[in-house]
């Protein structure tokens, strides 16, 4: 028995292993080595009358050769039996998959996350702030005088007197502010509360993105720009808008965006009140009182801002007629989007 | 407010714009129009009918069978009204056209056999009143077939303007029409003074101090003798009516009017009432019980500024009159109040006693101080006229706080750099004109104006651009196409949470949103919760102080409705006080949360697997796997904690070096109780800050392994109380550095092998980076580990 002889017909066996490509090729293999007068198995005879010196050399070779045409051996059974073309008239095709659970954002963040998106692309860097806002922050350092009818325009919660829970998300622009110098290009999404009675159309918590812009030459038909630009990359290309005047404190001029109602496509329906219009932002030049509370120059620096609500935008882009099922999380509901 | 336009086109012209421009141009500058009711388009089709014939009704008793003339022809139809008689002119709703009440089409009918083509309409009917008790009889003059709009003078538009409350000026329909004079750049008349007074000088009849000089800038009066009260002219009280208001009588009817003519809220007093014939007026220096003219007792605190005659409190100022000289049928003589206040006072009083009206909707926004003389000497001229009486001679006037004029400088370069175009130095001027802001000097480039004192929100140059912007319309200012952006510099706060929503999605998770506010005893389960001063009810008046608090109700809400198998999360702040006063942001926290839950079904019945329920090891599993997602597996340090406590039957909890990142485990039964949930629930609530701080480890490249890897099993009998986790340990450390990686692959128990002892099965991994090892060397490693776990936990090695 030579070493080269055993290596030989391991390689020969593995080689016709692969070649065969029937069950009866393969059977064929099988009994030309591994049969009752295989030549592996003939091996193993000889193996009996190999010296006691070269045992452990041949018995270790042999043990190899044997495993591993077995192993190869049931491998290529196994592959021909699963390309057996008959076996398939076994299978019901037809049975449901096997469910794979896959789990929903809240469509209040997918859509949040879709504004997010847009201004980001539009040069506009992400700020949090907190909830549980402090009056200066929420109203004093954004021109809101106290004992002003401005502060009805939001009916707040107290926890104290100093402290309330944040009634927009302007305040995290006067936190950037007065942090940070000239240019700021911001937006902040996040949670505020009114203390409004709750019905369908109002709840006493819901969520706002504001956005802030601020730099030497930042102006009205700017401001105009980006908004439009916004509106059409959400809403859909050659959309109808516009801007008209209102108040808010920390703006002037003022303004609301409306662009035509895409239920009723302008001509009035119940949700437009049938003005054919939609209301989907405020907006404005900052007030130079604001810039004043952050020891901003207010000849040197213009700027605008914005904000818009998150669960209107919502409602309207999906058809939801209650606000309150946002915050059900009724999973029937949770798992529609 | 209700604005109607046929009185706005007293003070303005508004001839060939339509109602529609009209409506647009108001929105667009700033005065939104919510809502409108056109009369010509909601009578459209009824018509003045004129009677000719009535029969009894064949086959009902109180029905008649009339024959009315439209002015063409005549048309049989059926009425119910007790009152209709041949002759009549009546209104008439035929065929086609539309009932206002309902919004009805008129439609042809057949009752109680007779054919009826139309309607004889009731007041309720044309929604003029409720008044139901019979049908309209209208003026014998009118000729059949006139449109009922134009025979009522129900032509009216009547708007419903939303004002923001930086416009006072805007609060009266001299006020809008001025806005409509600038932008349609016609003329704005403004009523003309023209009465006789008598000779009696008002200062004999009537007398007024201010004591609270601040407060009360300015107090006018006039006074008119002998007159009497009755009903207003239908003239008065259409106009009121169309507005929303209830006339009363000729007297209030005018100082209502008047307020919402001008803007300038009055008060008329019964002069007789008054002691002393006289008015003061001043701060409540204590408490006081009053009762106003709505027949109410109010509590008015120590401060509140008050009307006063000699020796008592007559009128709340700016919001209410007292019900002690209120004008009644038998009144006289009358002193009509036309006063400025401060609106801080105003407003401070408002939310102290809870009371608001139309005049002190308008004192604190702010009036206009110089109208007040004006005000009061029209009152009196209309009061004269239709009351009668004599207006006495002069005013009173009271003005100790001056208010001065505005004077502000505009400079172009700046109006075109703030709204990004040009608008012409004449258009400047003539819009300015319109809104009564005078030119004191034209500097070429810069303009310095004096602005009138109706306009107390117009202080600085930026409010004198957005007068120009509004009036000249922003439609015109151009919409910029190209923008410079600043580079970002940081990265969104919110990347983390998006991150790991993306992450909880695909592992099966939906998320919720649950509100914050929630009822005391679930907020003080997890912590000292904060308390809203005024909350909306009970039930939402804490703020939850972990968000497991309020998810619960939305988890219970989900199982009673059939939705029992749930893995939700959420990420959201909570809120806990540190200190019972809250003044500064040092005295709570408000931390940014995560929290998973499951619960119910893992896998429900399905074809190829049995179902299987949501345990422990789940939300273990679970946790781990998203730690690893989020690159924090292995840096955070478990613990265990069996014991029950007020949240968990059993819990773990993770933490990095000494700051607890969050727990998890079995809510225990009590929990469950308080939200009625009756199956078990597993839950992880995490600090996101935390996570924020711990800068995730960096992910770096290992070199892939070249090697082969050498399995080896065993399975061991352990005492039961031996824990995996000391075992695994064990393993890993005593194991030889070879062995790389330890997994528990079975876990069995029975009785079979005895009540206190459990097997546990190991699948061991052993490879080195450097060198293909030998099953030799592997061999000898895994045999010393076996004595050596055989020794350590006395345990005894299975199979083989």
């Amino acid at each position: 028995m030579q070493q080269s002889e055993v290596e030989g017909i391991k390689k020969d066996f593995l080689q016709e292993v692969e070649r065969a490509s029937s069950n009866l090729e393969l059977e064929q293999v099988r009994i030309k080595y591994l049969g009752r007068n295989g030549i592996v198995t003939k091996l193993f005879d000889e193996f009996k009358s190999v010296s006691p010196e070269e045992k452990p050399l041949f018995g270790k070779l042999l043990n190899s050769l044997r495993n591993e045409a077995t192993e190869n051996f049931n491998n290529k059974k196994k592959f021909l039996e699963s390309n057996k073309p008959s076996d398939l008239s076994d299978i019901d095709l037809t049975l449901p998959g096997k469910s794979f659970k896959l789990g929903t954002k809240h469509i209040l963040n997918q859509t949040l996350f879709e504004i997010k998106s847009i201004f980001k692309g539009l040069g506009f860097s992400v700020y949090d702030g907190p909830e549980l806002e402090s009056d200066y922050y929420n109203f004093e350092a954004l021109n809101f005088p106290h004992d002003h009818p401005a502060r009805d325009m939001q009916d707040t919660f107290f926890v104290s007197d100093k402290f309330l829970l944040r009634t927009h998300t302007t305040p995290v622009q006067i936190r950037i502010m007065e942090k940070e110098q000239p240019p700021i290009r911001a937006i902040m999404p996040g949670r505020v509360y009114r203390n409004e009675a709750i019905s369908s159309r109002s709840y006493c918590m819901f969520h706002q993105v504001d956005g802030i812009y601020v730099d030497t030459d930042v102006s009205f038909a700017e401001l105009k720009g980006t908004l439009v630009s916004f509106a059409e990359q959400f809403y859909g290309a050659g959309l109808k808008y516009r801007f008209r005047p209102s108040f808010f404190p920390f703006t002037e001029p003022s303004a609301e965006m409306d662009i035509t109602c895409f239920i009723c496509k302008g001509k009035g329906c119940r949700v437009c009140k049938h003005s054919g219009w939609l209301e989907i932002l405020g907006c404005g030049m900052v007030d130079p009182n604001v810039f004043r509370y952050v020891n901003y120059d207010s000849e040197k620096y213009t700027g605008y801002a914005f904000g818009m609500g998150i669960e209107r935008i919502a409602m309207l882009k999906y058809g939801i007629d209650d606000i309150r099922t946002f915050f059900e999380n009724d999973l029937r509901f949770l798992k529609q989007f | 407010m209700k604005i109607s336009l046929n009185w706005i086109k007293e003070y303005v012209n508004l001839d060939g714009i339509s109602a529609e421009e009209i409506i647009n141009k108001l929105t667009m500058c700033g005065l939104e129009v919510e809502d409108y009711n056109d009369q010509n388009k909601k009578y459209s089709g009824i018509i003045v009918g004129l009677v000719k014939e009535v029969q009894k009704h064949p086959d009902a008793n109180k029905l008649t069978v009339c024959t009315v003339y439209d002015g063409n022809t005549d048309l049989q139809l059926v009425c119910g009204a007790p009152n209709v008689a041949q002759g009549q002119n009546i209104v008439l709703a035929p065929v086609g056209s539309i009932i206002p009440k309902g919004n009805m089409e008129m439609k042809k009918a057949k009752i109680r056999g007779v054919e009826s083509f139309g309607m004889i309409c009731a007041e309720d009917e044309l929604e003029l009143s409720d008044d139901h008790t019979g049908i309209m009889v209208l003026d014998n003059e009118l000729s059949a077939g006139t449109p009922i709009s134009e025979a009522l003078k129900l032509n009216d538009v009547i708007l419903e303007i939303a004002i923001t409350p930086n416009r006072p000026d805007a609060l009266s329909h001299i006020g809008v029409a001025r806005d409509l004079s600038a932008i349609f750049n016609r003329e704005l008349r403004i009523p003309k003074l023209d009465f006789q007074e008598s000779q009696q000088d008002i200062k004999q009849l009537a007398s007024v101090e201010i004591e609270d000089k601040i407060n009360c800038p300015r107090y006018s009066a006039k006074v008119v003798t002998g007159l009497i009260i009755k009903e207003s002219p239908e003239w008065l009280q259409n106009k009121l009516k169309k507005i929303g208001l209830r006339p009363i009588n000729n007297v209030v009817d005018v100082t209502n009017l008047i307020l919402h003519e001008i803007g300038q809220p009055l008060h008329a007093f019964d002069l007789d009432q008054l002691a002393d014939k006289k008015i003061v007026v001043k701060s409540l220096t204590k408490e006081l019980k009053f009762a106003t003219l709505d027949s109410k007792q109010r509590a008015l605190p120590q401060g509140t500024m008050m009307i006063c005659d000699g020796n008592r409190e007559v009128a709340i100022a700016g919001v209410m009159g007292g019900e002690n000289s209120e004008v009644t049928e038998s009144t006289k003589n009358i002193l009509i109040e036309s006063a400025y206040f401060n609106p801080t006072s105003i407003r401070k009083t408002l939310k102290k006693i809870q009371l608001s009206s139309d005049s002190s909707y308008r004192f604190e926004r702010g009036t206009d101080p110089s109208n007040t003389v004006y005000a009061a000497q029209r009152a009196a001229q209309l009061i004269a006229s239709i009351a009668g009486g004599e207006i006495a001679k002069g005013v009173i006037d009271e003005y100790p706080h001056k208010t001065k004029q505005k004077e502000i400088v505009l400079r172009l370069p700046r109006l075109k750099k703030l709204l990004g175009y040009e608008i012409l130095k004449a258009d400047v001027l003539r819009i300015f004109q319109k809104l009564g802001i005078n030119l004191l000097k034209d500097m070429g480039e810069a303009l310095e104006v004096i602005v009138p004192t109706s306009r107390p929100d117009i202080e600085r140059e930026a409010d004198l651009i957005e007068e120009v912007a509004r009036i000249d319309g922003y439609d015109k200012i151009p919409v910029i196409e190209k923008v410079s952006i600043t580079l970002h510099k940081r990265k969104d706060d919110f990347d983390l949470e998006d991150r790991i929503r993306e992450i909880l999605v695909g592992m099966g998770f939906n998320e919720m949103v649950n509100n914050p506010l929630i009822p005391k005893k679930n907020a003080e389960l997890t912590g000292s919760a904060i308390e809203i001063t005024n909350p909306q009810s009970q039930d939402m008046a804490y703020l939850r102080t972990s968000l497991l608090v309020s998810a619960l109700p939305a988890i219970s809400n989900n199982i009673k409705k059939g939705e029992k198998n749930l893995a939700v999360f959420e990420i959201g702040n909570s809120f806990n006080k540190l200190k019972d006063a809250l003044s500064s942001f040092s005295d709570f926290n408000e931390k940014k949360k995560i929290i998973l839950i499951i619960t119910g079904k893992k896998l429900p019945r399905k074809w190829y697997a049995a179902e299987a329920e949501y345990d422990f090891f789940d939300l273990k599993g679970l946790v781990t796997a998203f730690l690893s997602k989020i690159s924090l597996d292995n840096l955070l340090n478990d613990s265990y904690n069996s014991i029950q406590d007020k949240i968990y039957d059993y819990q773990f909890a993770l933490s990095f070096n000494d700051s607890e990142f969050g727990s998890g485990g079995k809510l225990n039964q009590n929990v469950l109780k308080m939200f009625d949930i009756t199956q078990p629930v597993y839950c992880f609530e995490g600090n996101l800050d935390i996570i924020q701080q711990i800068s995730s480890q960096k992910r770096t490249f290992k070199e892939l392994l070249k090697y082969p890897k050498i399995y080896r099993d065993f399975a061991f009998l352990f005492d039961k109380s031996i824990n995996y986790a000391s075992v695994k340990d064990f393993i890993l450390r005593e194991g030889g550095n070879i062995l790389k990686y330890v997994e528990l692959f079975d876990l069995f128990e029975s009785k079979d092998i005895g009540e206190d002892k459990k097997s546990m099965a190991f699948n061991l991994e052993y490879y080195d980076f450097e060198r293909t090892l030998t099953d030799e060397e592997v061999d000898t490693d895994f045999q010393m580990l076996i004595n050596k776990v055989t020794k350590n936990f006395n345990a005894i090695l299975r199979g083989k």
